[in-house]
């Protein structure tokens, strides 16, 4: 998560490794205690970036419940990304087919709205998977059931093996902040970047021959509006509960590098992929356990392997340190950790400008 | 003495049969391994894959393997071979290629999907080999290509990675895939004028021989990009005659030898038993 950048040619000491011929790394931290599972994240994509034909079945973002199967249906079970850390041999992986992402469904509109049928309105037939298919399922049994809602968009990481799966160099890490991007001339739909992704974040449009991903809403932030304005990806700033900051990992005065690599309270999805990715996580809390009775025991209700096993072996002390300050401020004390996650003041969770001046 | 004398004749006279039957042998049929003949032709009905001037037209079985690449599963390829035949007016070369394909793979159009695909590469610069795989950065190649989701694509490529299309394909193919299961085939034919329209494109007009090579991919296999069968490059003889390194010609000559050897040491051998009896 850090150190290994070192002051080697004159540069400013930095704490933060970014990848090698990136000068700064957009970053994204969401915190997962906020979500609702609204999926306005969800649909301010999907209404940006992916109405077109061939890219229906594709949400860029998507949100889905954990456990649960995920989007694609079973994505985290695909393949892809290292060996190891030295970033040379890569995994691999598979391409999931159109019902593991789930088929746009057809509704009986139609005789509902024109033909009088009093029929509820449901899908025609083949609804048998969806993206969200599984929602708020979770695990555990009563009374100790559990589940959360873990968005998702392309972890624009420092060592994407989608970039290096591309035998075209098709896909590329942009030099001035570190998005991911498919270079639409250059793509030739051969999709290894799709099956190289293990967050199965490249999807390929079935119109076009050619694939596609988040594009960390790379005009938002270049001030490409009407106004100029800057704005943060569509998905952030839709957001009802405002559960993301977007900013750079490498400026250090931001919230997201004081919650990645000083608290380091938020964690990186499935780090043993090893691709190290940019999006960060808050890991969820949920009450303790309640006995038959309704009596709440100190017994953790998701169990804490299941949040090992989707952010590393970070979770426990993440969980600690947020827990102890939650305790200070609980007691009168002043916590930066707990400001930096209850913060409401849309410039300090958004700081994308800060190196404009470059 | 009459049987030495007989014995001497009969060895003499095999012998100079054998030499003359296996220098003469190849002298009617011996083609360089590498050389895809080309039929000379003045009028063309050439374009489509049934046409029936290909029936004049001989074919050579080109041998595929997998090509080295670092894509996955490169090694897996199912094509092992592929007809061609190649044909020349003065003004257009046509190629057609046959190989078989039990499946009619046409679309990419389902996340899984992949078309089947044919391609030929020439080298842009007809006087010297570009690297087999796609090219070089100094020594570019001019692919051919179609597939059965794309259609005809005319590219550029100086190496792996590199492949561009031209903006304005000045190829054509026409495509036909008949028969049913394993018998099934695909015939391409491409044809292209043979003046180069403009820089980058090979020069068909070459008086000199022209290399060539070939690569298959079956869509139903996941096969594309690096995952491909390709031959080794071959050429058409445009110098007219054989110009190759007469491989075929040293072997039957080498095999005249050794038989002229053996009948020899044979015959001395019965030659000397007789004789010390």
């Amino acid at each position: 998560m850090s150190t290994d950048q070192q002051d080697d040619q004159g540069e400013e000491d930095t704490l933060v490794n970014v990848a090698d011929g990136v000068d700064h790394q957009v970053a994204m931290v969401m915190d997962l205690n906020k979500c609702i599972g609204c999926q306005t994240c969800t649909i301010a994509c999907k209404n940006l970036w992916t109405e077109d034909g061939g890219s229906e079945y594709m949400y860029w973002n998507n949100v889905e419940t954990k456990p649960g199967e995920g989007y694609p249906r079973g994505w985290e079970d695909s393949g892809g990304g290292w060996e190891s850390g030295e970033h040379s041999d890569r995994s691999p992986g598979e391409i999931p087919d159109e019902e593991d992402y789930g088929r746009a469904w057809e509704f009986n509109h139609e005789e509902i709205m024109y033909e009088g049928s009093d029929e509820p309105l449901r899908p025609r037939d083949g609804a048998e998977w969806g993206p969200n298919w599984d929602e708020d399922q979770g695990a555990g049994e009563y009374p100790n059931s559990y589940y959360f809602y873990l968005p998702r968009i392309c972890n624009h990481c420092t060592h994407p093996s989608c970039v290096e799966a591309c035998p075209r160099s098709a896909l590329y890490k942009r030099q001035e902040d570190g998005i991911v991007l498919v270079d639409q001339d250059r793509c030739r739909g051969y999709r290894y970047c799709v099956e190289g992704c293990p967050y199965k974040k490249v999807y390929y449009n079935t119109v076009s021959k050619k694939s596609e991903k988040c594009i960390f809403c790379y005009p938002r932030i270049e001030g490409e509006g009407p106004d100029g304005e800057t704005f943060a990806p569509a998905c952030a700033e839709e957001c009802p509960p405002q559960l993301r900051l977007v900013g750079f990992l490498d400026d250090e005065e931001g919230p997201i590098h004081k919650l990645v690599n000083e608290y380091e309270v938020a964690l990186p999805l499935h780090p043993e992929f090893r691709t190290q990715p940019n999006v960060y996580y808050i890991p969820p809390f949920a009450p303790g356990q309640h006995t038959e009775d309704g009596e709440t025991v100190d017994i953790d209700r998701i169990p804490r392997q299941y949040l090992r096993n989707l952010f590393g072996d970070g979770v426990d002390e993440a969980l600690d340190t947020i827990d102890a300050h939650r305790q200070r401020v609980r007691q009168g004390g002043d916590s930066e950790l707990m400001e930096l996650l209850q913060d409401k003041n849309p410039a300090k969770q958004y700081r994308l400008e800060v190196f404009d001046d470059e | 003495m009459a049987d030495h004398r007989r014995t001497l004749a009969l060895t003499a006279v095999l012998s100079a049969l054998i030499v003359v039957s296996t220098v003469a042998a190849p002298m009617v049929s011996a083609r360089p391994a590498h050389e895809i003949p080309v039929s000379e032709v003045s009028t063309a009905d050439l374009a489509e894959p049934d046409a029936d001037g290909w029936e004049e037209v001989p074919a050579s079985d080109v041998p595929l393997s997998s090509a080295p690449s670092s894509v996955p599963n490169a090694d897996d390829t199912s094509i092992e071979t592929v007809d061609v035949q190649a044909a020349r007016t003065d003004q257009r070369l046509y190629v057609r290629l046959e190989w078989q394909d039990a499946t009619r793979d046409m679309n990419a159009s389902a996340t899984r999907e992949f078309a089947d695909a044919v391609a030929v590469q020439f080298p842009v610069n007809t006087s010297s080999r570009p690297p087999i795989a796609m090219g070089g950065p100094d020594n570019r190649v001019n692919v051919w290509y179609w597939s059965g989701s794309t259609g005809t694509q005319e590219l550029l490529a100086g190496g792996a990675g590199s492949t561009t299309p031209f903006q304005n394909p000045t190829v054509q193919a026409n495509t036909s895939h008949s028969g049913t299961g394993g018998n099934a085939t695909w015939t391409v034919v491409y044809s292209r004028q043979l003046d180069a329209s403009s820089e980058n494109r090979t020069d068909l007009r070459t008086d000199g021989d022209l290399d060539v090579a070939f690569a298959v991919w079956n869509g139903s296999n996941g096969e594309r990009s690096g995952q491909k069968a390709v031959s080794e490059w071959h050429y058409y003889p445009f110098s007219g005659g054989p110009q190759g390194p007469p491989y075929e010609t040293l072997l039957w000559t080498l095999a005249g030898i050794a038989i002229v050897a053996v009948v020899g040491v044979t015959s001395f051998g019965i030659y000397r038993t007789r004789g010390a009896e």
